[in-house]
C-alpha cells in the first residue's frame, strides 16, 4: 500500500497570470500544507522548488528552465485549450499530470499526488536505464574477461563465468566491473 | 425581512434513509424553531432523493434553479456530496454538508459542519490502541467511505506498529457477514472497525453479539465493535440489547448532559415523543440550519458569498457546543466523544473539546503508543 503522500511543508511555484485560476489553485495548495506563490515569469535554475504548475494555454519555451529528461521537479500543465499544439507543449515540458481550467477545487489535490509520483518513477526508471546501459557497455569485458580466466585456468566457459560470479559477490561488484578489474590485475585470474 | 429559500436535500427512503430522517428532522425542528422568531422568514424546500445519484442531481438542480434556493442543506453520504458539488458549484450556491466523512476534501462551494478522520477516526484509534491492543480487524461498505477509512485505519495501526489481522468490504445493503463473522473468530483480533452502514451493520452486530455468546472472548468488552457512523438512530433498527457494549465516536450523543442539548432534548420529545433519541446527524443538522440562518442574519441577504464571509468570526452556540466554520477549510471545529452503546444511549465514556478540522491531515502525527500520557483526554464518566 502506497502511504498517503503530505506536501506539508513544500514549495508550489504556480506559472500563471493572476486571477480566479491563481487564487483557487493558492487555496488548494495551502489548505495541502504548501508554500505557494503564483506569478507570471519563468523560473530560474537555481531557484528551490519542490512541485511547478505552469499554464499551458499561454506558456512558452523558455519558461521552465529545463528539459524534461532532467526535470528537477514534479509538473502540473494547467490547459483550457483542447489545441494539440498547446497539449503538444504540455508534454514537451514534461507535464506529469494535468489540471483542466477552470480549476475545480477537487482537481488539485489529486494532480499533486499524481505528479508527485509519476515524477518520482520517472526519475527510478531513468537511472534504472542509466545502469542497465553502463552494463551493456561493459558487457565485452565480460567476454573478455571469461576467455582469460579459460585460458589461464584451462576451464571450460561455465567455470570461467562461475568463477568471475563468484568473485564479483565476493567484492560486491557488479559482474562488469568485477571483469574490468580482473582485466586489469593478472594476478587474480588464475586459483 | 430577509427571506431564506433553503433546499432540504436528504435521502429519506431507501437503504440509510433512517440517517436522512434524521438529517431532516433535525432542520426542521430548528426551522420550526426560528420561524418568527428572527429577522429571516424561512421558506424550507424538502426533498428525497431516495439514494439514488441520479435523483440527488436532479432535485439539487430543481431545487437551486426553479425552487430559487441558493444554501442547500444536504447530502448523506460522500457519493451523493460528490454527485451534488458540481451543481451547486455551478449554480455558485452553497451546501452545507452534515455528516461525519472521510476527509481529502475541502471546496469553497461547502461548508462541512460534519467530523472528519483527526476528529473522529484518530482520537478514537489513540483510545483504542492502548487500551485493547494493536491487532485490528476492519469491516466496510464497499465504497468510498469504507474504502477511506480502512485505508486510514491501515495507516494508523501499522505507524504504530500494530497488525490489520483482516479487512473485508461489503456491498451497501448486503447482510451476508458470515465470512467476515468466521474471519473475526478464527483470526480473534483485539478490536474492529466497522464501516458498514445500514442492514450490513445491523446484520453484523446481531452476528457479534451471538459470536459472544458462544465465545466470551468476543463479548464487548474485550472485543469490541468500533465506529464513527453508528448513531442512536439506528439502534431500535438493530434491536436494544444486540449491540450493548459496543463502542462509537461522534460528535454528538443524545445523553449529552448541557443546557444547549437538554433545550433540543425537549424540543424533540414534544415534536417526535420522548422515545425518540438525538443523533449527532440530527444535532448537526439542526445546528447548521441556525448557524446558515445566523450567517444570512448578519448578512441581510442569503447572497452565498456574502454567507461564507460572514461565517469568519461567527459562533453559535447549541448542542454540539459554540459551532464555529474555519475559514481556511470552510470546516467547523468539533468535540469527540466516545460512547458506549447502552440500550437506546450512549454512554460517554471521553470527551474532547472541539478540534480544528484538519481534512487533509497535513498535521497528522503517528498515534500514541500504548502506555502514553495523553493529557487531553478527560474521563466524564
Amino acid at each position: 500500500m502506497k502511504e498517503t503522500l503530505s506536501f506539508l511543508g513544500q514549495r508550489a511555484l504556480i506559472l500563471h497570470r493572476a486571477g480566479e485560476t491563481t487564487n483557487r489553485l493558492v487555496r488548494q495548495c495551502v489548505l495541502l500544507g504548501l508554500r505557494a506563490e503564483a506569478r507570471w515569469r519563468p523560473l530560474r535554475a537555481v531557484e528551490d522548488v519542490d512541485i511547478v504548475l505552469v499554464d499551458a494555454d499561454e506558456g512558452w519555451d523558455g519558461l521552465l528552465p529545463w528539459t524534461p529528461a532532467e526535470k528537477p521537479a514534479p509538473l502540473v500543465a494547467l490547459l483550457a485549450s483542447e489545441a494539440p499544439g498547446r497539449i503538444a507543449w504540455a508534454l514537451d515540458q514534461g507535464a506529469d499530470a494535468l489540471i483542466a481550467k477552470p480549476v475545480s477545487a477537487s482537481a488539485v489535490y489529486p494532480a499533486l499526488v499524481m505528479a508527485t509520483r509519476r515524477h518520482a518513477e520517472a526519475r527510478q526508471l531513468n537511472e534504472r536505464i542509466a545502469r542497465l546501459e553502463e552494463r551493456v557497455r561493459l558487457r565485452p569485458l565480460v567476454h573478455a574477461a571469461v576467455r582469460t580466466l579459460m585460458a589461464a585456468n584451462g576451464c571450460d566457459e561455465n567455470e570461467a563465468y562461475g568463477r568471475l560470479r563468484r568473485e564479483a559477490m565476493q567484492t560486491r561488484l557488479t559482474l562488469e566491473q568485477a571483469a574490468v578489474s580482473m582485466l586489469a590485475s593478472p594476478r587474480r585470474q588464475a586459483g | 425581512m430577509t427571506s431564506l429559500r433553503l433546499g432540504i436535500l436528504f435521502s429519506t427512503s431507501g437503504d440509510y434513509g433512517v440517517l436522512g430522517r434524521d438529517c431532516r428532522d433535525g432542520a426542521m425542528i430548528a426551522i420550526e424553531e426560528l420561524r418568527g422568531a428572527c429577522s429571516v422568514s424561512i421558506e424550507p424546500v424538502f426533498r428525497d432523493p431516495a439514494g439514488s445519484s441520479e435523483r440527488y442531481i436532479q432535485l439539487a438542480r430543481q431545487i437551486l434553479q426553479e425552487d430559487g434556493c441558493r444554501h442547500v442543506i444536504g447530502a448523506v453520504t460522500s457519493q451523493a456530496r460528490k454527485d451534488v458539488i458540481p451543481v451547486v458549484e455551478k449554480h455558485d450556491a452553497l451546501l452545507w454538508y452534515v455528516c461525519p466523512y472521510e476527509g481529502f476534501e475541502a471546496n469553497p462551494n461547502v461548508i462541512y459542519t460534519g467530523a472528519c478522520p483527526n476528529q473522529h477516526l484518530l482520537p478514537l484509534f489513540e483510545h483504542m490502541l492502548p487500551v485493547y491492543g494493536r491487532r485490528v480487524y476492519l469491516a466496510g461498505a464497499n465504497y468510498i467511505w469504507g474504502w477511506e477509512m480502512n485505508r486510514l485505519a491501515r495507516e494508523i495501526v501499522t505507524e504504530a506498529g500494530g497488525e490489520i489481522v483482516g479487512e473485508r468490504c461489503l456491498p451497501i445493503g448486503d447482510t451476508d457477514v458470515e465470512r467476515i463473522v468466521s474471519e473475526v473468530a478464527a483470526r480473534r483480533p483485539d478490536f474492529i472497525l466497522s464501516n458498514m452502514l445500514g442492514p450490513s451493520n445491523h446484520t453484523f452486530l446481531r452476528a457479534m453479539r451471538d459470536l459472544g455468546r458462544r465465545d466470551p472472548a468476543f463479548h464487548p468488552e474485550r472485543c469490541p465493535v468500533v465506529s464513527c457512523d453508528l448513531t442512536e438512530c439506528e439502534l431500535p433498527e438493530i434491536g436494544f440489547d444486540v449491540a450493548d457494549g459496543q463502542l462509537a465516536a461522534a460528535s454528538y450523543f443524545d445523553s449529552l448532559d448541557s443546557a444547549a442539548n437538554r433545550a433540543l432534548k425537549a424540543q424533540v420529545a414534544a415534536r417526535f415523543g420522548s422515545e425518540r433519541r438525538a443523533s449527532s446527524y440530527f444535532a448537526t443538522s439542526y445546528a447548521t440550519v441556525r448557524l446558515c440562518v445566523e450567517a444570512v442574519t448578519r448578512c441581510g441577504t442569503d447572497d452565498p458569498i456574502k454567507v461564507r464571509s460572514a461565517l469568519a468570526g461567527l459562533e453559535t452556540p447549541g448542542p454540539l457546543g459554540p459551532l464555529r466554520i474555519d475559514p481556511a477549510t470552510n470546516h467547523a471545529d468539533l468535540p469527540f466523544l466516545l460512547g458506549r452503546i447502552s440500550g437506546p444511549d450512549f454512554v460517554i465514556l471521553q470527551s474532547r473539546p472541539a478540534a480544528v478540522a484538519d481534512p487533509y491531515l497535513i498535521r497528522r502525527r503517528s498515534v500514541a503508543q500504548p502506555h502514553s500520557a495523553q493529557p487531553q483526554l478527560r474521563v466524564v464518566s
